[in-house]
């Protein structure tokens, strides 16, 4: 098998890591946000519910998250089960959210109190405060963290072969068959490249974001 | 802190005096003193060839059949775990000595090491939810299905092999209990795997809704025990499998762990 097939192959591959990839983190960021909104909340249950799930999630291996997103439900109910792929993006999804929440709530309760009760006095409400005051700071504090999930968030998408999604490394383990050991070893290039581009697009960002101090 | 080292030291001491000693008595039965030597067995975890019972007192049909076959040659097995997919490596690096688990013969085997004589014979069946039984009777029955087997093993290589299961949705898993995980919970329709393992798993516990189809066999096989290529532990091992048969102790053994309907005889 050619060099330029094995590549093929893992870059094929590689596209569900990239669907994982997108999908968690166009829907975990929203979720987080939410979450940290819960975590803040002066309505007690709500605050302690989220901070129950924010702990859940961080506390248990994300393989085991995917285990029971896929195979707990047709457990319970034989035949009734997501497909591999869905219940993979819900899994990140529902576990990033929960380090993203955190995240969030950092970055919102960093910003001294002064700049709140400064917008009070000029009459703003509280919606205002947040968008015209506190989101721009809340942006620019949280790139960096942010940018750490996303960096892992790449690495973490290859554990989906845990539930037999056959992601990019599950798809070279099975030259190990056919005789070629280097595709394993050699799927690290692929998520070198990836996240270069994610580092880049990462540093323009904190570049465009340092107007202000 | 010096002082209960100096009585570890003591301990110890004397224990490697009585191994010393128990190792002496060992090799009066034995012409060779070679033989009362310690030899490492390769397995692998899977009822009913080796596993932990209740106490964690590893047991078997393999595990028992190793040490009655090593008693009877003076030496003491010493079970080690190993990867399967590198089991041919860790013989030839010296890490075991054989391979002891339920091992399938194979052509690329066959050259590789120098195996045993035969010893029990198995097949690969289907294994489906029961309450599908009658949807599922054949294989042809099985060609529109979702369908697992274990990632190189014989039971990827008969739906390979096969006309009707090779056209099915294929999923490989890293072990055959994992297979039957994904039949129970609906992941797949149905998986290929060992009539042993099927036989000790499907239909207990939580695999308790499961169905092997009865009546289909696919590709017959035969266990037999791996050792460095003309290492001279096979020949000896040989002698002792045809007297433990002989004798009685092996149908037992079968007997005890389920598998006397595949016991080979030996001559």
């Amino acid at each position: 098998m050619s060099f330029l097939t094995v590549n093929m192959m893992l870059g094929k591959s590689f596209l569900l890591n990239c669907e994982i990839f997108f999908v968690t983190l166009l829907l975990s960021l929203p979720l987080g946000l939410l979450l940290s909104f819960g975590s803040m909340s002066r309505i007690k249950p709500l605050s302690w519910i989220s901070r129950l799930y924010v702990y859940l999630m961080r506390s248990t291996p994300l393989m085991l998250q995917l285990a029971v997103v896929y195979y707990v439900p047709g457990f319970l109910n034989p035949g009734h089960i997501l497909p591999r792929m869905t219940a993979a993006c819900l899994a990140f999804v529902l576990n990033y959210a929960a380090y993203f929440s955190e995240i969030f709530r950092g970055g919102i309760q960093g910003i001294p109190k002064g700049q709140q009760e400064a917008g009070q006095v000029l009459g703003l409400t509280k919606g205002q405060i947040f968008r015209n005051i506190t989101l721009l700071q809340l942006i620019k504090r949280i790139v960096p963290p942010i940018g750490n999930e996303v960096i892992t968030l790449v690495k973490d998408t290859s554990l989906a072969n845990f539930i037999m999604v056959k992601e990019v490394i599950a798809m070279a383990k099975e030259f190990g068959n056919k005789a070629m050991i280097w595709p394993l070893f050699y799927t690290g290039i692929f998520f070198l490249i990836f996240n270069g581009v994610v580092t880049l697009l990462l540093n323009r960002t904190e570049r465009k974001l340092s107007y202000f101090q | 802190m010096k002082k209960m080292s100096k009585v570890l030291a003591l301990a110890l001491t004397l224990v490697m005096t009585v191994s010393l000693l128990a190792a002496c008595g060992g090799g009066q039965d034995t012409q060779n003193p070679e033989n009362s030597k310690e030899v490492t067995v390769g397995i692998t975890l899977f009822e009913p060839m080796n596993y932990y019972d209740e106490n964690g007192q590893l047991v078997g049909f393999e595990t028992e059949f190793a040490t009655a076959v090593f008693e009877k040659l003076g030496m003491t097995p010493k079970f080690q775990e190993i990867n399967w997919d590198s089991k041919v490596m860790e013989l030839n690096s010296q890490n075991i000595d054989c391979i002891w688990n339920g091992m399938t013969v194979t052509d690329e085997l066959e050259a590789a090491l120098t195996l045993s004589l035969p010893y029990v014979q198995n097949y690969q069946v289907i294994a489906i939810r029961a309450e599908n039984a009658n949807k599922y009777k054949t294989t042809a029955d099985l060609k529109d299905a979702k369908i697992d087997a274990e990632a190189g093993s014989a039971g990827e290589q008969a739906i390979q092999a096969d006309e009707n299961l090779s056209k099915a949705a294929y999923t490989s898993v890293p072990m055959q209990t994992e297979a039957l995980k994904e039949v129970k919970t609906g992941a797949a329709d149905a998986c290929v795997l060992d009539f042993v393992l099927a036989k000790a798993m499907v239909g207990q516990g939580d695999y308790a809704d499961l169905a092997v189809i009865p009546d289909l066999r696919l590709s017959v096989e035969e266990y037999a025990i791996g050792f460095r290529k003309d290492d001279a532990l096979a020949e000896q091992v040989n002698t002792a499998i045809v007297d433990l048969y002989k004798d009685g102790t092996l149908m037992k053994l079968a007997e005890k762990y389920g598998l006397a309907e595949q016991l080979i005889e030996q001559k």
